[in-house]
């Protein structure tokens, strides 16, 4: 046992715990409720231009020829500037840096970006940007993953349109559909979903006297983003500082490089000036990365007496033109296709395409939304043929800690997946089910209750390093500044951080400053995505904290004038064992070290525990940690127009120990109805290259009025490797909803539907076969 | 250029603007005002939410010559950060806040909804008055139990009050 792990038993055996588990509220709380906290789009610099992005006219064409020369001549305008200014390499992307900065001889979708203006208003930099004369040979666009993979294909990459292709096998899957009683096989479509974050895209750039380059801008991993500002400008990492935090709202879409670095190169090119960018939401559609819409074919076999027996996936994810994490977010659709059971045999494959359809990146779920509708809907469909219940067949086929997974790994983690649909079973929605269903609003509206389950991976996987760090600084005030590059994006994990730094440290929340998203002043600790966050940030503090009470105690033990070994960590204070009148406070002990010229800070390193092996050509598979969820949920459908609305949601994680009950809560909330959203309205339409949806007038999120009865009735599986116990929880939140709403609508009304969104013309066609279809049998 | 004057937050000011300016870039850029965002610039988000004259509007659609005169009420005009507004307090304590940014406009929106009634609106009347607004962390469910909170608070002081 390490010496972090025993030191948390110890606090939580004692049952001790004063700030862990406990609804803390919000420590910014009162600065985003007065419109007090400034977001960097918020911030003012004096002597400040504005800049501005040209974006492609096609989704698909040559460029012959840029000529800037009158919006050079625009009396209000800084500088003009394309890929001749660019001083580096003139591309960036997450794994494969396969996306220009400003392109030189082509364009690939409609958010290219071909050059930029700073000028004096914004006004002037629009009327600017329209100056700039684009010689354009169109090119006819690649609208289709599936036609983007045939020979013959025009080739929007130089290594061709299938930027990856992953595998998982395990078992004989031939074998397994010959032994199947029952076999379902269907193809499932989703939507080209947009993360709609309420702040677009935006920041400053400043060019700082003595050379370094600032950036402020809302971004998910600052620390990565310097490294790509750097590379695209050829210059020192060191010499730039990225402020990344406070986000208006991220998903993973601030996850890829938005606009840090035209910012930077905006400001290499205004003698000192600071620039500002932030796009209008038109534009933020048009560049800004988007859910992978897939197509996914999956073929199950099941066994009479309920068990699954082979899983057979084939995902085609549309990238768009550029990769960003397409790659990563293929194989986790993959590894997570066949759901968290014990499917002995499986054969699941998927394709990660370019077209010209906008790009697709990182997005809350990353993939396992576009799944996990195949295998629990034939879940279903199993059990209305046999009989069986459907929660009793899920429990049957999920694997417990311990036990082998359908990729054939051992799962070591904490598994609470039986113990989620245990409580759904329990649950008064569940048991009631018939008798709400009888109290229909309406005769043509039909009430449908289901249950579906999923997990989602937390953090990297293998192939990605994985790492957290955290420091802990102490004040001159007896306070603790806690340092955690991780970015405040609106999940609350910076009061996360200040509740275990509180509790390791014995001090109060209230005593604890916490510092995220500035690279200057905080170490590097991997991105805020992969429900990864309160895990990473969490354990690194906690490994922090052992240096600095080694340091408290050091310097109490010179105070008081005893040994060490006598110094005991109290609340507030540090005491002589067993005389609490003998103390001193974390004050003196700054003026101790003060004195002393000796640093107040220290920091905390750690490695996310991983897999041993990674399975051949998956992408990274297995994870060592995942999230588990129920959802149980009721809909009710107007037959008429085919109209849904979600009722009530019963949402039951498996986040390991519940570090704050209400940000848990908000985030499960939060999940279900971007899940609601995902399901029954959600989709960014493209044709023929070019966005159809443009703004929130034809781009529907779900509003206040949409939002259901949300019961969030957590399970505390304890992960023992994570700070307190607990896993991570951002992304299985949105996950299972997904598949339950799908299904309920089908109790409610016998349609299927595979084409998401769910949308009321889909549903109602849908009733409507199902009717031609009892015609046609009789 | 026109000079413009209005009551921002129980202060006279004035500015010299184009009167086609909006509302809420006078309010951002001349008096730095960043409580009300711009999101959508549609009028379809809520972000930019104020009070003109009492009665909650979009910003982003209201041209600064229109507010002239106007009595005008921000984010920052319902409560700071040592004195909040019992609807502020609520948002905060009850975590109806996540990333926060359209916060400001659920806050405005909230006021003008509370001023108009004297009892604890069911969540129906909640989503009614709240639906111009648009959030996609929390899932609202905490925002419609804030406004309740702040609602009983409110309530009960002023039966106390009276």
């Amino acid at each position: 046992m390490s010496k972090h792990t025993e030191e948390i038993q110890k606090l939580k055996s004692k049952q001790q715990l004063k700030w862990v588990g406990k609804s803390v509220k919000r420590i910014d709380g009162p600065e985003k409720v007065t419109g007090e906290q400034k977001y960097k789009t918020d911030l003012k610099f004096p002597d400040m231009v504005w800049g501005k992005v040209l974006r492609a006219t096609y989704p698909y064409a040559k460029i012959r020829a840029i000529d800037t020369t009158k919006a050079e001549a625009h009396p209000e305008v800084v500088c003009v500037l394309t890929h001749k200014d660019i001083p580096g390499f003139n591309g960036f992307g997450i794994v494969t840096p396969d996306q220009p900065v400003l392109c030189e001889d082509i364009v690939r979708c409609t958010g290219d970006a071909v050059a930029l203006v700073a000028a004096e208003t914004m006004e002037a930099a629009e009327e600017a940007i329209k100056l700039i004369e684009v010689d354009y040979e169109p090119l006819d666009p690649v609208i289709d993953a599936e036609s983007a993979m045939i020979q013959g294909a025009p080739r929007l990459h130089p290594d061709g349109n299938i930027h990856s292709h992953v595998t998982i096998e395990n078992g004989d899957i031939e074998k397994g559909f010959e032994e199947a009683d029952y076999i379902f096989e269907n193809t499932f479509y989703s939507p080209r979903q947009m993360h709609a974050f309420i702040e677009t895209e935006g920041g400053w750039g400043i060019m700082e006297k003595d050379g370094s380059l600032t950036i402020h801008c809302p971004a998910q991993y600052g620390h990565r983003d310097k490294l790509q500002i750097a590379r695209a400008l050829a210059l020192n990492p060191e010499r730039i500082h990225v402020y990344s935090s406070p986000n208006g709202g991220g998903f993973g879409g601030k996850d890829e490089i938005t606009v840090q670095i035209y910012l930077a190169l905006l400001a290499m090119n205004t003698g000192g000036r600071p620039v500002k960018i932030h796009l209008s939401r038109e534009e933020s559609v048009i560049a800004g990365i988007k859910r992978h819409s897939f197509k996914v074919t999956v073929k199950t076999g099941a066994k009479k007496d309920g068990t699954l027996i082979a899983n057979k996936v084939r995902a085609v994810a549309d990238t768009g033109a550029y990769a960003s994490l397409g790659g990563a977010v293929t194989a986790l659709a993959v590894e997570h296709a066949s759901g968290p059971y014990k499917i002995p045999n499986v054969d699941m494959e998927g394709f990660c395409v370019y077209t010209n359809n906008g790009i697709a990146g990182a997005f809350r779920g990353f993939g396992v939304n576009q799944v996990c509708v195949g295998i629990e809907t034939h879940i279903d469909m199993l059990a209305e043929k046999t009989g069986l219940d459907p929660i009793e067949i899920r429990k049957k086929n999920a694997y417990r800690q311990g036990e082998l997974s359908s990729l054939g790994h051992v799962v070591g983690s904490s598994v609470g997946t039986i113990e989620t649909l245990e409580k759904a079973k329990e649950s008064d929605l569940w048991i009631n089910r018939d008798l709400y269903k009888s109290q229909g609003s309406e005769p043509w509206k039909k009430k449908g209750v289901a249950v579906a389950t999923s997990f989602h991976g937390v953090g990297m996987g293998l192939g990605t390093p994985d790492y957290g760090a955290a420091t802990i600084e102490l004040l001159e005030d007896g306070r603790f500044k806690v340092g955690v590059a991780i970015e405040e994006i609106g999940t609350g994990n910076g009061t996360v951080y200040a509740q275990v730094a509180a509790e390791v440290l014995r001090c109060n929340v209230d005593d604890i400053v916490v510092v995220q998203g500035d690279t200057k002043e905080t170490l590097d600790s991997g991105t805020i995505s992969a429900s990864r966050s309160t895990y990473t940030g969490g354990r690194a503090i906690a490994t922090a904290a052992p240096n600095m009470i080694s340091l408290l105690t050091e310097a109490a033990a010179e105070i008081l004038e005893v040994p060490n070994a006598d110094i005991e960590l109290a609340d507030n204070k540090l005491i002589v064992a067993g005389d609490e009148n003998s103390f001193v406070n974390y004050k003196q002990i700054y003026n101790k070290l003060y004195e002393k010229h000796q640093t107040t800070r220290v920091e905390g390193h750690f490695y996310l525990p991983r897999e041993k092996e990674e399975l051949k050509n998956s992408g990274g598979a297995p994870h060592h940690l995942y999230g588990y969820m129920t959802h149980v949920v009721m809909v009710e459908v107007d037959t008429l127009t085919g109209e849904t609305e979600v009722l009530h949601v019963v949402a039951i994680p498996d986040v390991g120990k519940v570090l704050n009950p209400q940000g848990l809560e908000g985030q499960s909330e939060g999940g279900a109805v971007m899940g609601i959203g995902y399901t029954l309205y959600e989709d960014t339409l493209i044709e023929g290259g070019y966005h159809k949806t443009k703004n929130f007038t034809d781009y529907i999120i779900p509003t206040i009025r949409e939002t259901p009865i949300i019961e969030t009735i957590p399970v505390e599986s304890n992960e023992e490797t994570g700070p307190f116990g607990a896993k991570g929880i951002a992304e299985v939140v949105m996950i299972p909803i997904i598949p339950a709403i799908m299904a309920a609508i089908y109790d409610a009304t016998g349609a299927r539907i595979n084409h998401l969104p769910a949308t009321p013309e889909r549903i109602y066609q849908a009733i409507q076969a199902t009717k031609k279809q009892t015609l046609v049998s009789r | 250029m026109k000079k413009i004057h209005f009551k921002v937050n129980g202060e006279e000011l004035s500015v010299t603007c184009p009167p086609a300016k909006t509302l809420l870039d006078v309010l951002r850029d001349e008096f730095d005002l960043t409580g009300s965002k711009e999101c959508c610039g549609k009028g379809e988000c809520g972000s930019c939410t104020v009070l003109i004259d009492g009665k909650s509007v979009c910003s982003c659609l209201v041209l600064a010559g229109q507010a002239e005169n106007a009595s005008i009420t921000t984010v920052e005009g319902v409560g700071l950060i040592g004195k909040m507004d019992v609807l502020q307090e609520a948002f905060s304590d009850e975590g109806a806040t996540q990333c926060g940014y359209c916060t400001p406009g659920f806050i405005v929106s909230a006021r003008a909804f509370l001023d108009s009634i004297d009892y604890i609106p069911t969540d129906d009347e909640i989503k009614t008055a709240l639906g111009g607004n648009l959030c996609r962390c929390t899932g609202y469910t905490k925002i419609i139990k804030a406004v309740q909170t702040a609602a009983r608070k409110q309530y009960a002081t002023e039966e106390t009050v009276v």
